[in-house]
């Protein structure tokens, strides 16, 4: 049956408004799981505040293998969907930049709009500043395009590269995530105790 | 600690291992773009009605006539000894089990060679080979062997050769007599002299 605009079910006109709802519902999302919080976030850094790694591993994990059950079950065809290309040194770059932004600025571009919705006066700073930083960035792209677009591995999965089924994959990143979810736990917990104090 | 936690776990590790158990679909393999391409610009795939007529006069076995019409047209009229195989059915059951025998030459027969072509391309894109087309399709086998047009007195000597061919053929396939000749009904009528009287005069 799916992916329903490839195959003709709805047509293309509609991927505005299902973007719209889709982006609706993922900031509700962020907003109730508190990723509108600076502290929630950088939590993770200093170990006492583990909730986005649960929340985006959760997603991660159901959405993979809620995924091969749909595939399998003839709801959505997986070759057909859109797959990023990889580009490996300037991902592991940018995921460093991207890492760093977020210890310091306290938000990742879309949970600083979550915060901005609140009215979270640093959000609104660090969204002045995300967009500055794209327009340098599209300013200097011809002095970066060679490293932008460099390393292309095409539209490539882990078992294009590999040749290991994806249900192993599957299976390898449920266990390290529910493996995280335990140990984050008492992580926060040991920490929790040696802090004064602790608010939201 | 939180019991639906527990529970949530131990649901996540099952549907995980779960994902092992699912078989993957069957991947079909398909020939590259390029060769296909060189495929379908060869005219070589199309074979003359006139050519499937003779082998199937000749009893040729390695010729496989594949009718991809609907089973109703397919009732309604087909080539002798031809098998039909809807397009929409081509890769149903065991329908791809009759391509690509050594020997044979399969030949997509439909009305007309639109659909027969867009069965050929299938079968190619799949990777078999000796498959063909019948020119024309069915249409063609009605204007040429069912129906063949004599070709004007001034035409080649081929063509006079052709049509001849084609008028055994109509006969094999039909079952149509040689046209009598115009003179064959011709009474004759015998005329027979009156006998003269031996008496009737006499100096």
């Amino acid at each position: 049956m799916g992916p329903l605009i490839p195959n003709g079910i709805i047509g293309g006109g509609w991927d505005f408004v299902i973007a719209i709802l889709l982006g609706v519902a993922f900031g509700f999302i962020l907003e109730a799981s508190g990723f509108s919080s600076s502290r929630n976030i950088t939590g993770v850094f200093y170990g006492y505040n583990f909730v986005v790694l649960r929340v985006f591993f959760t997603a991660l994990i159901v959405a993979m293998v809620g995924l091969m059950y749909f595939d399998y079950f003839g709801w959505l065809d997986l070759s057909k969907i859109f797959i990023l290309p990889t580009y490996v040194t300037p991902m592991i770059f940018g995921g460093v930049v991207m890492g760093l932004g977020f210890i310091l600025g306290g938000f990742c571009p879309g949970t600083s709009f979550t915060a901005i919705a609140i009215g979270k006066l640093d959000a609104l700073l660090f969204t002045i500043g995300l967009y500055i930083g794209i327009f340098i960035f599209s300013l200097g792209y011809p002095l970066i395009e060679g490293f932008y677009n460099s390393g292309n591995l095409g539209n490539v999965t882990l078992t294009d590269v590999t040749g290991i089924p994806a249900a192993w994959f599957a299976l390898a990143f449920t266990v390290v995530a529910l493996a995280a979810f335990w140990g984050t736990m008492i992580i926060e917990k040991r920490v929790r105790k040696n802090m004064k104090e602790y608010k939201f | 600690m939180n019991r639906n936690y527990i529970f949530l776990t131990i649901l996540m590790i099952v549907l995980a291992v779960g994902t092992l158990m699912l078989k993957p679909a069957k991947q079909l393999k398909q020939i590259e773009p390029e060769t296909l391409l060189k495929e379908i610009v060869q005219p070589t795939r199309y074979i003359s009605t006139d050519e499937v007529a003779k082998r199937l006069i000749q009893g040729d076995p390695s010729l496989l006539l594949v009718d991809v019409r609907s089973e109703a047209e397919f009732e309604k009229y087909s080539l002798p000894r031809s098998l039909n195989i809807p397009t929409e059915k081509l890769m149903a059951d065991d329908n791809l089990s009759y391509f690509g025998v050594p020997g044979t030459k399969v030949v997509f027969v439909s009305n007309d060679d639109i659909k027969a072509d867009q069965t050929w391309v299938l079968t190619k894109r799949l990777g078999f080979n000796s498959t063909y087309v019948m020119k024309g399709g069915l249409n063609c086998w009605m204007e040429t062997i069912i129906d063949p047009v004599e070709p004007s007195p001034d035409a080649e000597e081929t063509e006079f050769k052709t049509y001849s061919f084609r008028k055994g053929a109509q006969m094999y396939f039909t079952g149509a007599q040689v046209d009598d000749f115009n003179d064959s009904k011709v009474e004759v009528q015998v005329r027979r002299k009156e006998k003269t009287s031996v008496a009737s005069g006499g100096c």
